[in-house]
């Protein structure tokens, strides 16, 4: 009942009509970049975030997490019509969606990802709703050997399922803490690696980092290997799907949209590998495995469902424990730091007109993304026709101009374009940027925590394997480290014994 | 692929090598008191092993990557392009203010649109330096660098 009573506060706070505003600009602008190629959610938030800085708290997570959770919708949208993911969280929805609309059910195809999104972001948002603040309870009752345990088993997860080579993952979240730790030190305040730039005492400023690493470097990505896109030309047809339709889009929607809310929740988890697992276990369950690829309903609406619950639930270990779970997330935390909001486990408490605002306008904006996405495919398609050539010099001049804005300093123009030359060497040797953001994001935490804990156990190194929930953390961060060479080791030997 | 994670986890081993220097310029402190290059020393030295890993790997994979073909060469030309813009830009704006270097800059990346539609690629650019201008200058009030034309 106490929940209903905070929701409908969280209502009053959302429905207002500048917040209405900032949930419909941020919902629309999502699902834009989730339409257009080479501009993901963290890029543009990385650019608006700027912009953020005059407007109340509120309705500044308001609009940054519409962009977020609005890209998901718009992702599908391309991957089905002209099979271009805007999205990596919706590349999976290429394989069936794509081929759906080559049957001519593109309309099928776009209503059952739009309507299942809908439901699975919906769904999601109860989840947060009702998880969140137990589980932010919980995390009160950390100390500072809890708080390093949770932020190394954070960093190890994102390292571990970021996608890609584990190693590659430690390697950059490793590089991320040594860039978050440029300024002063955070117990004794004195400066480190700041070579007498006085600019570089108060740490490289995150907002340019990610301004560099996603904005540029995607640009410079871009520029360099765009090719046209092969538009099909298909007919969209109605926006309805058959009864047939919808009747096997029903158990991978459920399926999708609890196995997506599961996967946000972890550190590292998120969309993209929440899409991937739907679309393997929609296979594995189906009686028609052999029609996955060929345009099978379950393909789409499995993974459609997946990356929108996991988006709103990646919003779980932000809210409760104060850790950002992959890039875009760390650019709301960002957000919430620069208007003097800490998030964790006093959010809920201490703010709950941000908290639950939040939480209602998310309700508010799966309506918004529901009702603007199906019309407007159109537009959004039209919106491909841009020319990347076009395009590039907008969000270029976008970054600096915001990059400049941030402290009215030349400085940061070219910290940006640094960061943004790093973003586009480390793609070119696939290291991905997020667990950097995230590491460099957390760093002064994780120091700050672990120096705590040694200085009031003495430097007794065992403090984090004597506390229960601690240990517990550590526990599962090692096995995380060991798991890759346990695999390689079972693989040996079961290739010895086959052998 | 190996051939480039053996470059990348040289360059990472020179990170961790120049972390390792220079936090240990730094007061390191006991366990029981760290200092402030305590952690930066020991996460110097975990990236120097998880680099060495990285190049083992590497090594184990084996095989050279192809060369690069003549079109991916001048693919990178135009990221190579880009970013001496991005430089020039960044020394540019001071001394020329806003307004004028972004139509540079914008205008510089417009080159392909100029050959075919230079008065389309003009009128991008005055709108990218203008609208933007428009956007943080006279909206949002960001004190923009105004150049020679300035106050």
């Amino acid at each position: 009942m106490e929940i209903l009573s905070l929701l409908a506060g969280g209502f009053a706070v959302a429905l207002t009509p500048t917040n209405l505003m900032y949930c419909f600009i941020g919902s629309f602008i999502g699902t834009a970049i989730g339409v257009l190629p080479g501009l993901g959610p963290p890029a543009t938030i990385a650019l608006l975030l700027p912009v953020t800085y005059g407007i109340p708290a509120t309705s500044a997570v308001i609009l940054l997490a519409g962009i977020f959770y609005g890209a998901m919708y718009g992702g599908s949208t391309t991957s089905i019509l002209l099979n271009i993911p805007g999205e990596a969280a919706s590349v999976v929805t290429c394989l069936d969606g794509y081929q759906m609309a080559r049957q001519g059910r593109a309309g099928a195809a776009l209503a059952i990802s739009a309507i299942g999104s809908f439901i699975a972001g919906t769904v999601s948002v109860i989840g947060l709703m009702l998880l969140a603040p137990p589980l932010a309870s919980f995390a009160l009752r950390f100390g500072a050997p809890e708080n390093f345990a949770l932020l190394v088993l954070g960093l190890m997860m994102v390292g571990y399922l970021g996608g890609g080579s584990m190693t590659k993952g430690l390697i950059m979240a490793l590089f991320g803490l040594l860039l978050g730790m440029v300024g002063l030190d955070p117990i004794m305040g004195s400066p480190r690696f700041t070579y007498g730039v006085w600019k570089l005492s108060e740490g490289f400023e995150f907002v340019l980092v990610a301004m560099g690493l996603f904005g540029i470097g995607e640009v410079l990505v871009n520029v360099e290997k765009r090719v046209a896109p092969d538009v099909l030309k298909t007919k969209i047809g109605g926006l309805l799907a058959s009864r047939g339709e919808w009747r096997e889009a029903g158990m991978p929607l459920a399926r999708g949209s609890l196995l997506g809310f599961l996967i946000g929740v972890l550190p590292g988890g998120g969309a993209i590998i929440s899409s991937f697992v739907a679309y393997a276990l929609e296979k594995k369950l189906s009686r028609h495995p052999e029609r996955f690829g060929k345009g099978a309903v379950a393909g789409v609406a499995g993974p459609e469902s997946a990356n929108n619950a996991a988006a709103t639930s990646s919003f779980i270990p932000l809210l409760t424990l104060g850790i950002p779970g992959n890039a875009s997330i760390a650019l709301i935390f960002a957000a919430l730091l620069i208007h003097g909001i800490r998030p964790g486990p006093l959010l809920v408490a201490e703010r709950p007109e941000v908290f639950w605002g939040l939480i209602a306008s998310m309700y508010i904006g799966n309506v918004m993304l529901l009702v603007l996405n199906l019309p407007l495919i159109t537009l959004w398609v039209k919106l491909l026709e841009v020319p990347y050539v076009v395009l590039a010099p907008f969000i270029v001049v976008f970054v600096l101009v915001g990059a400049y804005s941030v402290n009215n300093s030349v400085f940061d123009v070219g910290t940006t374009v640094v960061f943004g030359a790093l973003g586009y060497a480390l793609r070119k040797f696939d290291f991905e940027p997020a667990p950097l953001v995230l590491a460099m994001i957390l760093g002064p935490q994780l120091e700050a925590a672990l120096r705590r804990s040694l200085i009031g156990a003495r430097g007794d190194l065992t403090v984090f394997f004597q506390r229960p929930i601690a240990a517990t953390l550590m526990v599962l961060a090692i096995l995380m480290l060991l798991s890759p060479l346990a695999r390689r080791l079972l693989r040996a030997r079961f290739q010895d014994v086959a052998g | 692929m190996a051939r480039r994670d053996g470059i990348a986890a040289l360059a990472m081993l020179l990170v961790a090598g120049a972390a390792l220097y220079e936090s240990a310029k730094l007061p390191f402190g006991v366990a029981r008191n760290p200092g402030p290059g305590f952690v930066p020393w020991w996460i110097g030295l975990a990236l120097g092993a998880l680099s060495v890993v990285l190049g083992v790997q590497a090594l184990r994979a084996g095989g050279a990557a192809a060369p690069a073909a003549g079109a991916a060469r001048s693919r990178w030309g135009r990221v190579a392009g880009l970013l001496v813009a991005l430089a020039l830009y960044v020394t540019a704006l001071a001394p020329l203010g806003y307004a004028i270097s972004t139509f540079l800059l914008v205008l510089l990346m417009l080159r392909p649109l100029m050959r075919g539609a230079p008065a389309s690629a003009l009128g991008l650019a005055a709108l990218a330096a203008g609208g933007s201008y428009l956007l943080f200058a006279v909206w949002l009030k960001v004190p923009l660098p105004p150049g020679p034309f300035g106050r």
